[in-house]
């Protein structure tokens, strides 16, 4: 042993001794955050998809409205200072506030914010899915979004919806954001409103602008000399690609990074006994749920959904298998928004699910498939379901795979049962999620309705659709939440196909001498107020 | 005889292209047949139909697969090696960012693990079944059958988080970033050109780590390899014959037995090189080094197909190349060959 350490130690070791010894704090006016990258594939607000995107943007871009990290019911003023809703709720006015600029110079105008909304609209990209819902499209834009003058936005409304939730889409990353029109139709490529330009380009308004994007390797952003808004502590955000959670974890150990957005579960809990590492947790978007297919004969008999109910172990999988990523919730409405009704209290409980099975005719339990994606936690949530449901007599193979194999299958309709993320929710409205998880306007095969969670499962109830639908366009506070407390009433009576055990929650762990971080539940996490106190 | 070696060269050339052309079918069948849609990846899970449609009808998603791959040919062709959906730019300007930051990852660890391989390897064969052969052998199994993952992450524990000698995940720390202009893409070249020596230490500060870990791991290969080749000679009649008309040991071992061996040692380094080259993806993964390995893998995932065929053609005609390149090192080293 003796001789191979002669030969190989030099070599490791010698010539690092040539080297500068490494710095250990990152510099005090620059923020670097590590998270995965993958799924970053533009950085044009109408085309992003999913979490990773609008964390990156929401400190490039901004919208008329933000909403509020703590408070979820509340809408803050960001570019307009203020809005007011027509009396019959057909139209909302915004006021944008004078001095704003975009990084260009180009003053933030009526006309920029409307051409945002038509652009989103027109190039009909993920994005536009949000207001596609509402009935706005690429043909009613013009006449949906006007500017009667420089400072004054009009949103009229397509479907008599209610405008709060309009209003809060606004203040999402990606539907809201507000585009510099002049900057961005410089780069306009053969029709494409700038597309191909806002890839690896930014034209915003916001506390940053967009240094350089180096796919799966950084993301760099430095501070907007013109910004209208306080200036921001830092001079420069670096976010790198650190697709791994253990050199995350690692590197803000040694305090080379100083926020990791993406770490795991067993990474945050070794963290919590280090005093230079903080870890938040804070409400996220959306549910852990057990789907059933309503094409399976089994799963369309109400007794047996029923029985699936009492086989979860609600708290065992939240205590074991969910902490960081999830906290235990039962009902389709996520906790803090409008209406959300305290948890129902499902317990595991095999002898009233057996109960059930009998009646159904099913006493002996039956063998189906469950299918999860590959990942933590979803695995491990789908193991401890499948113990317990054999607990009943019925006998689950898990499937396993891609996010494309198995949110796939569901797409296709082409699954038994699956444990699966979803349900809206970025939306701080309970029509996020009821829209997302049991609401299904059309459940023929042809529909494709593949957004609708609902559609996925194939089950379709005309009752809830209309209930889901009426309490949107409830004008009465009072009634509305008394709707939405209805609704969940009902979910829980007729059993529908998604049965949710946790909604999501998102953790961070950070170095202790960062202030001001606030993570927000739709993501658009601000570190514009991000400090280091040294 | 002009004649003979024109014709050799045009079935040589012949053989390349159907090489290649083949492995384009092939690769493409396969991304093709994977369960990973391009359009999804593009538009979200949330998307509704409408949007999907346009998407693959703009990717061209929605043709019969033979006419996808007919009009990836026809563009590549005329050159085009198409845009990269993961990226938004040409595949061919991704490349040229990927690639040496691989060649620097890969030429250093083919360094380490021949400049120390082939040594050790003839070292254990000289001392056959002594102690040290042993521990030779013993180390480079360790190498040969660890996960180099699992070696990435304990490289980085012990020697950036404990020891604090090299620098973490990346090609470079963060204030460094952006120093240097991006003349080669070579960092430590583009360095020693600006005159920046302090992100030239840098970067070979966090270039030892991986590159140890990954030439250890090649180390393994070329010891097992040297060592059996040099058995082999040093069992043969005419070394015994040379140690009995008195030559000195050293002598009899490297200008005898090593010298034979040489032709086929270059062949395994130029083959461990090769697949280095593509085949860094689990390293470069554990040290966030922005490579080819990740690239090709990543954009396989989400059936980025101009991609994945740009970077196979290439991984096919590097190794062609090395193949060339061995031939014609044999014809240098072996004068029979001529």
């Amino acid at each position: 042993m003796k001789s191979l350490l002669k030969l190989v130690a030099p070599v490791l070791l010698g010539s690092t001794l040539l080297s500068p010894p490494v710095h250990a704090e990152t510099p005090p006016n620059m923020l670097v955050v590590g998270f995965s990258m993958n799924n970053i594939l533009t950085l044009d607000p109408a085309a992003i998809t999913g979490k990773e995107t609008v964390q990156v943007l929401t400190n490039i871009y901004d919208n008329l409205v933000a909403l509020n990290a703590t408070n979820r019911s509340q809408v803050d003023p960001q570019l307009a200072e203020s809005w007011t809703i027509s009396d019959d709720n057909s139209a909302i006015t915004f006021k944008l506030r004078s001095g704003a600029t975009f990084a260009s110079g180009n003053p933030v105008t009526s006309a920029d914010v409307i051409w945002s909304f038509k652009r989103l609209m027109k190039l009909n990209l993920a994005q536009a899915s949000f207001l596609k819902t509402h009935g706005f499209s690429a043909t009613n834009a013009d006449a949906s979004f006007t500017a009667p003058d420089d400072q004054t936005v009009v949103v009229r409304l397509p479907k008599k919806v209610d405008p709060q939730i309009i209003v809060q889409t606004l203040g999402i990353v990606g539907p809201g954001s507000i585009l510099d029109s002049k900057a961005v139709m410089e780069h306009d490529k053969d029709g494409d409103m700038g597309a191909a330009w806002l890839t690896n380009n930014s034209a915003g308004s916001g506390p940053f602008t967009l240094g350089q994007w180096q796919s799966n390797e950084r993301v760099t952003l430095e501070q907007n000399p013109k910004y209208w808004g306080e200036k921001p502590a830092m001079r420069r955000i670096m976010m790198r690609h650190l697709a791994e959670s253990q050199s995350q974890r690692l590197m803000l150990e040694k305090g080379d990074i100083d926020i990791a957005y993406s770490m795991s579960a067993a990474d945050l809990k070794a963290l919590e006994s280090n005093k230079d590492v903080k870890i938040q947790t804070n409400g996220g978007s959306g549910f852990y749920y057990l789907a059933v297919s309503m094409k399976d004969e089994k799963f369309q008999k109400p007794k047996v959904r029923e029985a699936l109910r009492y086989l979860i172990d609600y708290q065992g999988l939240n205590d074991s298998v969910l902490p960081y990523f999830g906290r235990l919730r039962d009902r389709p409405i996520q906790t803090g928004l409008l209406g959300a009704l305290p948890n129902a209290g499902y317990k595991l409980d095999v002898a009233k699910a057996k109960a059930l099975l009998a009646e159904a005719g099913y006493p002996d339990g039956f063998s189906t498939t469950l299918r999860a994606i590959s990942d933590v936690p979803f695995m491990n949530a789908a193991t401890a379901i499948q113990a317990t449901l054999a607990q009943a007599g019925i006998k689950a193979e898990i499937i396993t795979g891609a996010g494309d194999q198995i949110y796939g299958a569901m797409r296709e309709r082409k699954y038994e049962l699956i444990v699966g993320r979803g349900g809206g929710g970025q939306l701080p409205h309970p029509d996020s999620n009821l829209r997302a998880i049991v609401y299904n306007p059309d459940n023929s095969d042809q529909a494709k309705l593949t957004n609708f969670q609902g559609w996925r499962t194939s089950f379709y109830d005309e009752k809830i659709n209309k209930m889901v639908d009426e309490a949107l366009i409830e004008g009465n506070k009072d009634k509305q939440l008394k709707s939405y407390q209805d609704i969940q009433s009902y979910y829980a009576e007729m059993v529908p196909a998604i049965q949710p055990f946790s909604e999501v929650v998102d953790s961070v762990g950070f170095r202790a001498d960062i202030k001001g971080l606030e993570l927000n539940p739709s993501w658009s996490t601000q570190l514009r107020t991000v400090k280091k106190e040294r | 005889m002009g004649n003979e070696r024109l014709s050799a060269f045009t079935r040589q050339a012949g053989t390349i292209l159907a090489t290649l052309v083949g492995l384009l079918i092939l690769t493409f069948c396969i991304g093709r047949l994977m369960p990973v849609d391009p359009v999804r990846a593009i538009v979200g899970e949330e998307a509704d139909q409408a949007t999907y449609e346009m998407v693959a009808e703009r990717i061209g998603a929605n043709l019969p697969l033979y006419q996808q791959f007919i009009r990836y040919m026809n563009d590549l062709l005329h050159g085009d090696f198409g845009i990269s959906i993961r990226t938004g730019q040409p595949v061919i300007n991704d490349i040229l960012h990927v690639m040496p930051a691989t060649i620097e990852l890969a030429t250093f660890a083919i360094l380490f693990g021949a400049g120390i391989g082939i040594p050790l390897g003839i070292l254990a064969a000289v001392r056959r079944n002594r102690p040290v052969d042993h521990v030779i052998r013993f180390v480079t199994l360790i190498g040969h059958s660890m996960p180099i993952f699992w070696t990435g992450m304990i490289g980085l524990i012990v020697f950036y988080a404990v020891l604090d000698l090299v620098g973490g995940g990346g090609r470079l720390s963060d204030y460094y970033i952006g120093l240097v202009p991006e003349t080669t893409g070579f960092l430590l070249i583009d360095a020693v050109l600006a005159g920046d020596w302090e992100v030239f230490w840098d970067a070979v500060n966090h270039l030892l780590l991986p590159a140890s870990i990954l030439g250890y791991s090649s180390m393994a290969y070329i010891t097992r390899m040297t060592r059996s080749f040099m058995l082999d000679q040093l069992n043969q009649e005419y070394i015994i014959t040379a140690r009995v008309k008195g030559l000195s040991k050293g002598r009899t071992v490297w200008h005898h037995a090593f010298a034979n061996i040489r032709v086929q040692l270059v062949t395994i380094v130029a083959l461990a090189y090769g697949s280095l080259l593509e085949g860094a993806v689990l390293i470069e993964t554990v040290f966030s080094w922005p490579g080819f390995g990740q690239y090709i893998t990543n954009n396989m995932l989400i059936g980025d197909m101009n991609a994945v065929m740009t970077c196979v053609l290439l991984v096919g005609i590097i190794f062609i190349a090395l193949n060339l390149l061995s031939d014609a090192l044999y014809k240098i080293f072996d004068p029979r060959t001529r």
